[in-house]
């Protein structure tokens, strides 16, 4: 095949795999909440005071600029350590995969040591704002314990991309990147066993709630558990977690001190049994997937100067690389986040009929957590994952204005 | 380097009465009362001392004196106490027992150094701790039940215990374990000496200058060291979780020993021999296994390879080759190797003390003091004569003292291993 030939090849994989990729990504951003819902526009002034919303926004904006910072930072210390991390290689007696893990690793331990002022930062905020009461030394070592588990993870990535890039030289992203999805899947399935501090759920009356929701939003089964994090935050939360026979409904103990009614535990309840329903956790793995087969594709690309990823010395390379690439993809990731966060939500609306309860939820939810209601649009498209908390009412109020959705005498 | 000022002096023959040994604890009573007295006078002592010190620059000499005698008494009486001397110790310190220490005469010292002695002594007094701390008991009450624990002691209280029982079976002690109790003492007569300004220079932990004279050995297993001391700061700083992946995977690969382990267990006791691949696989998974704790304590510098390939790695075990075993020493392996194991997680909790205190020498100089290094090589060395010794890599009882190294008939790849610790 002439040089054309193989140009026209080339072009027509690429357009067959981004036709492939399009289509994926349609099937993945389905979602089951009304096209033409029209969620009303609220004013946040409505719902809170004027001194939490002045509260909240300080203690939101302080956080979303010590984030930026840390980014700026994250991404300076890798931009010099893709420069020079290949000159760590000396310390190492390992092999080519070895010393490659090697260098991920302290990719890695470097960005900790650059960012640790900005966690620290935040740490002493949560506290001032009496969100966290964790001690700064046991942030300190817990924070750096956990580094043994990040270091786990990128060493095992390396030794699969390494591994297969010794094999496949070029082509290696395009067994690497199918094999990291069954990771992760694999990840998603075990991720209640990694969760620590999990226990049964002692309160009868919200575990029968939470099980008469489970049959509602067809999930029947469900089981849902109680994470111990009192020690750590006064936040509260929940997520949901596995699938198939692993799946849980993950309560913060934090949730059940009797700040929250049984009908608002419920309700957060019936939100991450939304999640469950519409298979939330697979469809993130589909997503990884797409991100993922782009991303290898352009590491492997990115690194053939230092000889590609074979080599240890392209190893500080791919860090920079991937990790640009998932700041890059990170608005991106909060939209379909965001998404599956309002189609849980109205999820929980259809289970629990209980359009109130979930408006006194997101106003008790915003204050107990100094949740900015109405955030800044750089910090809404930098680092919200979830809609607002005026958005989520609002989607409270488009349900209860929906008599096919929402009939409370029918219940 | 000049000699350190306080240096230990030995002559016991290690041969040992059953009688006194029997009894030693009872016996000891009369000196635990007057060490006590004596101590009691130290420490006053000491006290007037580093105020003269801070101020004349050099320790007085009369108080110098009575605080070398103390230590010298205290040596003494513990090499008896732990059975590293046979005769019943004198009760002034005098000169000439057969587990002794000479002190030098009082020397100009470094005003800063004993202004602040008290905080510098810590990392010594810790490693000494390690060496000579004492076991204990603890009971602790948690929701209405009451859990009891067990401390075991420092290195020289463990070798003591095996030595109480070696001596009464054989009328002797051991060098190894004589040599592992004299090392203890040195390290214990040189942080007192430090404590109690006697001198400025640093206690050493380095065992293979604790004593007077090493002797040479020809044991099956030992430690290859070529490291040069050098350390690189963000390896070191990061060591714990740069060591976890090789964690893993060596918990994952001691799960395949083990069954190696009973295979090798079962063949050797019918064929008096271990055989060749299953000698090989395990040889392989001890010798990573050393790299790996090498890296994690700090023994050595670089980050090792995962598979324990020969000559990679700084610190490496030195395996000989396989060889006809007793098969009744390999039908009571696990057995014989309970002292053996006692001794090693003494040794195992010096090289954590080493690794701890290296951490922060190596963080603020780049290096590992030397001392340190060879006190967690040695401790090394033993656990893997121990594990050897578990895993049927030969017959050859661990050696609990330091040596030098007489080459032993190695692997051929792991051959060209030149400078050696024992």
């Amino acid at each position: 095949m002439g040089r054309g030939g193989r140009r026209i090849a080339v072009a027509l994989a690429v357009g067959a795999f981004a036709a492939a990729w399009a289509w994926a990504a349609h099937a993945l951003w389905r979602s089951s909440v009304p096209a033409g819902l029209n969620p009303p526009h609220l004013h946040a002034s409505r719902y809170f005071s004027a001194s939490f919303l002045s509260r909240s926004s300080s203690f939101e904006r302080f956080q979303d600029i010590d984030g930026l910072l840390a980014t700026l930072t994250l991404l300076g210390v890798l931009s010099l350590y893709a420069r020079r991390g290949h000159r760590l290689m000396g310390e190492s007696a390992a092999g080519r995969i070895g010393t490659g893990m090697l260098l991920g690793m302290l990719g890695f331990a470097l960005v900790w040591l650059a960012e640790f002022p900005f966690g620290l930062a935040a740490v002493w905020w949560q506290r001032r704002h009496h969100i966290s009461h964790q001690g700064y030394v046991t942030w300190a070592i817990d924070s750096f314990l956990s580094l043994g588990a990040s270091f786990l993870f990128v060493s095992l990535a390396l030794l699969v991309a390494m591994g297969l890039a010794g094999v496949l030289r070029r082509w290696w992203w395009a067994v690497a990147a199918p094999a990291f999805v069954g990771l992760a899947l694999l990840s998603t399935f075990l991720s209640i066993y990694l969760i620590p501090n999990v226990g049964p759920l002692r309160n009868r009356a919200i575990a029968a709630d939470v099980a008469a929701l489970a049959r509602a939003e067809d999930v029947p089964g469900t089981k849902v558990v109680v994470q111990k994090v009192a020690r750590y935050t006064t936040a509260p939360n929940a997520e949901s977690v596995g699938f198939g026979p692993t799946r849980r409904v993950i309560l913060w103990d934090t949730l059940l001190n009797g700040r929250f009614s049984r009908k608002q535990v419920d309700f957060v309840a019936a939100h991450e049994l939304g999640h469950i329903a519409h298979h939330h956790q697979l469809k993130r793995v589909g997503w990884l997937a797409l991100f993922l087969i782009p991303a290898s594709a352009l590491i492997a690309l990115l690194t053939r100067r230092r000889g590609g990823l074979a080599r240890p010395e392209a190893v500080p390379v791919a860090l920079l690389v991937y990790v640009a690439l998932q700041l890059a993809a990170l608005p991106l990731w909060n939209v379909v986040s965001r998404r599956e966060e309002t189609e849980a939500d109205w999820s929980a609306l259809k289970a629990t009929r209980e359009p109130a309860t979930g408006r006194a939820l997101f106003e008790r939810l915003a204050t107990t957590s100094l949740d900015d209601p109405a955030p800044p649009a750089w910090s809404y498209v930098l680092y919200a994952d979830h809609p607002t908390l005026m958005q989520r009412i609002a989607i409270v109020e488009a349900f209860a204005r929906r008599p096919a959705d929402y009939n409370p005498r029918s219940r | 380097m000049d000699a350190h000022p306080v240096r230990l002096i030995l002559s016991d023959d290690l041969k040992r009465n059953r009688l006194t040994v029997f009894f030693r604890l009872l016996l000891a009573i009369p000196h635990f009362i007057w060490l006590a007295v004596w101590g009691v006078g130290a420490l006053l002592v000491a006290v007037a001392n580093w105020i003269a010190t801070l101020i004349g620059g050099r320790s007085p000499r009369l108080l110098h004196i009575f605080l070398a005698s103390y230590i010298k008494y205290a040596t003494q009486f513990y090499g008896y106490f732990y059975l590293a001397a046979n005769p019943y110790p004198p009760f002034d310190g005098r000169a000439g027992y057969p587990v002794d220490v000479t002190i030098e005469p009082p020397q100009s010292q470094r005003r800063w150094t004993v202004a602040l002695r008290g905080i510098l002594a810590l990392p010594a007094l810790l490693l000494f701790w390690t060496l000579a701390g004492s076991p204990g008991f603890g009971t602790r009450r948690r929701a209405g039940a009451t859990s009891y624990t067990l401390y075991g002691g420092g290195l020289l209280h463990t070798v003591a215990l095996v030595g109480w029982f070696a001596s009464l079976a054989r009328g002797m002690l051991s060098r190894g374990l004589r040599d592992a109790a004299a090392y203890a003492l040195s390290y214990g007569a040189q942080v007192w000496a430090y404590v109690f300004l006697l001198t400025d220079r640093y206690p050493n932990s380095d065992p293979l200058l604790a004593l007077p004279e090493l002797p040479a050995r020809d044991h099956p297993i030992g430690l290859a060291v070529r490291d040069d001391l050098r350390r690189s700061r963000l390896t070191v700083f990061f060591r714990l979780p740069l060591a976890f992946p090789h964690l893993v995977w060596l918990t994952l690969w001691a799960v395949l020993a083990l069954i190696a382990a009973v295979a090798n267990w079962l063949s050797t006791l019918l064929a008096g021999r271990s055989p060749a691949a299953l000698q090989r696989f395990l040889t392989r998974f001890l010798r990573y296994s050393v790299h790996v704790y090498a890296f994690l304590y700090l023994t050595a510098n670089p980050f090792p390879g995962f598979v324990g390939v020969p000559g990679s790695y700084p610190v490496e075990a030195v395996i000989a080759q396989r060889r006809e075993q007793s098969r009744l020493k390999v039908a009571f392996r696990i057995v014989l190797a309970l002292p053996a194991l006692l001794i090693g997680s003494a040794y195992s909790t010096l090289m954590t003390s080493a690794a701890i205190v290296g951490w922060f020498a190596a963080l603020a100089t780049g290096r590992m003091p030397r001392g340190l290094r060879n006190a967690s090589a040695l401790a090394l060395r033993y656990t893997a004569q121990t594990s050897a010794y578990l895993l049927l890599l030969g017959d050859a009882y661990p050696y609990s003292g330091p040596y030098s190294l007489a080459a032993p008939s190695t692997d051929p790849p792991a051959a060209e291993a030149a400078p050696a610790l024992g």
